[in-house]
């Protein structure tokens, strides 16, 4: 009996120890988030800041380019199945260092909580494992990041690739379809205003770039 | 000419309009009736409705994806693939790892794809006609068709005047080494070289097929249902009855009201690897010859990236504006390409300040790539257990991973006689940079597994071939399955191997032969 109150007041010492070290004390997430918890925010920011930590090369560095928001975005708008794989992955790279810790003292802890070197060490050793699937691993991870973070207005229209200024086109499209949930009754277009492609001339390469581009780009922190 | 006076004066737009069901209007179950329902509004779908439509047959089209206007298109590539993509643009196969995509919109694929239109050489339909008994499936047959297409689309090489740097760079390379390339044939009209054509072309130019076949199929009396899910093909006998299934949210996936259709005969033009699932869903369907699923094959692509001295101005010109067939009989194609560019920097190495300031480069950077004509490498479409969405295996051949690393040697050359300072050719395992052709010759060598390259495989072909032999095929030449009456398929999967080229064409070529055949029949 004795036994058996011992070993389970062990199993409870050791589980509260786990979650102290792998899921307490996070600070709360950004506020507007729909999908990232506080902890994957935390990961996020950590990712981020390692990836791309300051003004270098491009203005923007990955806090400023609003990486968490972002990201965030993407995951609200994937299918759950898919939302669900990259959560794993975010919370599987968060806690591999609490059992494959990095070289420095006190590298056991959680990824978010290393220090910025720490961190890169942890992702250049992923990027050279020998196993194929860590680098998998690692692959996906920096490919969500790269995307935000060069995807962000401002970054695009710093290196000259926001999209092209243009007068949306009015086709059969518009006139026969209403937007994504709305109603046919929604539809403000008639025969009289459509386009003719054939009509239009080649895009100036030079010519304007989107407005809302530009804009993010004369902001300070370029805002989305 | 518009699409809508090529198609004949047909329904005014007010009445067309009339025709169309979008989510917000489901609010209840319902049951309908006609003479023919087909299943996807991809370009093989889309052709097959307006051609029954247009000989006076009661159509219903039906889509599982939500019609896009320019104001639902999204500029942010990596969103516009998650809002117009199935499992959000993340679906992969096993075995071989590799990326590949299906569009869920109305007009399929042709909403996202970059327009490209090729006839398969003579040696192709040679090809299939001697190892799959098939008789009419030649240029000769189908010329007719593919003419019409082209007509209706308004196909036509890309103008100089939208290639923009990055593609005319590639023709200067291929003519520096005696390489023969050509602009690359487009269903567009008036392309304004936006470089777009991934997330939705703003101007319209692009003669998707809900801008094209999908509007002149409602003009000629076609009903269309969007957002409805066919979870069903019912059958009596050696007859299909209808298609049954659920009205889907657009984005989110839920599914919510019950609907039925009654039809004299059924079209599935669901795609290559949604095609196959729902007949194994409808109990096995179409699967006497045990070929539903098998044979799944890709035109596995790979792609280098070339910086050059000067600036390149990549965001303008098509997005893919020039190819080369030259290296057809090796097994290869070779084409330009662009993308959104956050998807295209995912190539650049390292981290930290280092990969920041390699970003400032992509405006030097232009991209090709090689469509490896794969057919030795096979694989097989499942369902998943309690989902549509296919579980894809598939596994490369040893023979073309050959095929990929020449292809990859060539690109490489074809930079380098360019101008190109270095290149990106994203290997793993290899130099993540290459300044040179002599190092570039690296990528022919065994250095380059197939677990290290970085694939796309968005062509899909055969996983319910036509074959002469209904032991051996899933449809017959006009596609309509061997085991029942009135059953037909019009998609990619009745490829009975990959076409070698990009198969749009090829697709709705046959698609429109077939419709032909199955309005004679009803």
């Amino acid at each position: 009996m004795l036994t058996g109150v011992f070993f389970l007041a062990g199993i409870g010492i050791l589980g509260f120890a786990i979650y102290r070290r792998g899921f307490a004390g996070y600070r709360p997430a950004p506020e507007g988030l729909a999908q990232l918890h506080r902890s994957e925010a935390a990961f996020v920011e950590s990712v981020a800041e390692v990836l791309f930590p300051s003004r270098m090369g491009l203005a923007l560095a990955g806090i400023d380019a609003g990486l968490t928001q972002s990201i965030d975005r993407h995951l609200d708008a994937l299918p759950r199945s898919k939302r669900l794989q990259i959560r794993a992955l975010f919370l599987l790279i968060e806690h591999l260092t609490l059992v494959l810790p990095g070289d420095e003292p006190g590298g056991r802890a959680r990824f978010s909580s290393l220090t910025a070197a720490s961190r890169i060490s942890i992702l250049e050793r992923l990027a050279h494992h020998p196993r194929p699937l860590f680098r998998l691993l690692l692959t996906a991870l920096r490919s969500i990041f790269v995307l935000g973070y060069v995807g962000h207005p401002a970054n695009l229209h710093r290196l000259g690739l926001a999209p092209f200024e243009l007068q949306a086109a009015v086709s059969d499209a518009e006139l026969l379809f209403p937007r994504i949930g709305g109603l046919p009754s929604s539809i403000v277009f008639a025969d009289a205003d459509r386009t003719d492609p054939e009509q239009a001339s080649p895009l100036d390469p030079h010519g304007q770039r989107h407005r809302a581009y530009a804009r993010a780009a004369s902001t300070p922190r370029g805002s989305r | 000419m518009s699409v809508a006076a090529e198609a004949g004066p047909g329904m005014d737009t007010a009445s067309a309009r009339g025709r169309v069901r979008v989510f917000a209007q489901y609010d209840q179950s319902f049951a309908e009736r006609a003479d023919v329902v087909v299943v996807g509004s991809g370009p093989c779908g889309a052709v097959a409705a307006y051609e029954l439509a247009a000989a006076g047959h009661d159509v219903i089209l039906i889509e599982e994806g939500p019609p896009f206007t320019t104001r639902d298109f999204e500029l942010d590539g990596p969103l516009s693939m998650s809002r117009t993509m199935r499992e959000g643009g993340l679906r992969m196969t096993r075995g071989t790892t590799m990326p590949t995509m299906q569009a869920i919109a109305l007009g399929g694929g042709s909403l996202v794809n970059s327009a490209i239109c090729v006839r398969p050489p003579d040696a192709v339909f040679d090809r299939w006609a001697t190892r799959f008994d098939l008789e009419r499936t030649d240029r000769a047959h189908l010329d007719p068709h593919f003419d019409a297409i082209s007509e209706f689309l308004g196909i036509a090489p890309t103008p100089e005047a939208v290639q923009g740097p990055r593609n005319l760079l590639f023709r200067d390379a291929c003519d520096a080494l005696g390489v023969a390339s050509e602009p690359i044939a487009r269903n567009v009209r008036g392309c304004r070289g936006s470089g777009e054509c991934f997330t939705g072309c703003r101007s319209r130019a692009k003669q998707s097929m809900d801008v094209s076949y999908v509007p002149a199929a409602l003009r000629a009396g076609a009903r269309v249902l969007t957002s409805v899910q066919v979870q069903e093909v019912r059958r009596s006998g050696h007859r299909v009855t209808g298609v049954a299934g659920q009205v889907v949210a657009p984005f989110g996936g839920e599914t919510s009201h019950r609907f039925r259709i009654d039809a004299k005969a059924v079209v599935l033009a669901a795609g290559c690897t949604a095609t196959p699932v729902l007949l194994q869903h409808s109990d096995d369907l179409a699967n006497a010859s045990g070929q539903v699923g098998r044979n799944l094959q890709f035109h596995p692509g790979v792609a280098v990236a070339g910086l050059f001295p000067e600036v390149v101005d990549p965001q303008f010109g098509a997005t893919q504006g020039y190819q080369s067939l030259a290296f057809l009989d090796e097994g290869f194609k070779l084409e330009t390409l662009w993308a959104p560019p956050p998807l295209l920097s995912i190539r650049f190495p390292g981290y930290g300040a280092e990969l920041q300031a390699s970003f400032a480069e992509i405006p030097y950077m232009a991209v090709w790539d090689a469509i490896a004509s794969a057919n030795r490498s096979l694989g097989r479409v499942k369902a998943r257990w309690r989902s549509l969405e296919p579980r894809l295996h598939w596994q490369i051949h040893p023979d073309d991973v050959e095929i990929l690393r020449r292809s990859l040697v060539v690109l490489a050359r074809l930079f380098f006689a360019a101008g190109a300072r270095k290149i990106l050719p994203g290997v793993q395992g290899l130099p993540e940079a290459m300044t040179s052709p002599e190092e570039a010759e690296l990528l022919g060598s065994e250095a380059v597994r197939p677990e290290g390259m970085v694939m796309g495989g968005n062509h899909v072909f055969c996983t319910t071939r036509m074959h002469g032999d209904p032991t051996r095929g899933v449809v017959d030449e006009d596609g309509r399955c061997h085991d029942l009456e009135n059953l037909y398929i019009a998609d990619t999967g009745i490829f009975p191997q990959c076409p070698s080229v990009n198969p749009m064409w090829t697709g709705m070529a046959l698609a429109r032969r077939q419709a032909h055949a199955l309005a004679g029949r009803l």
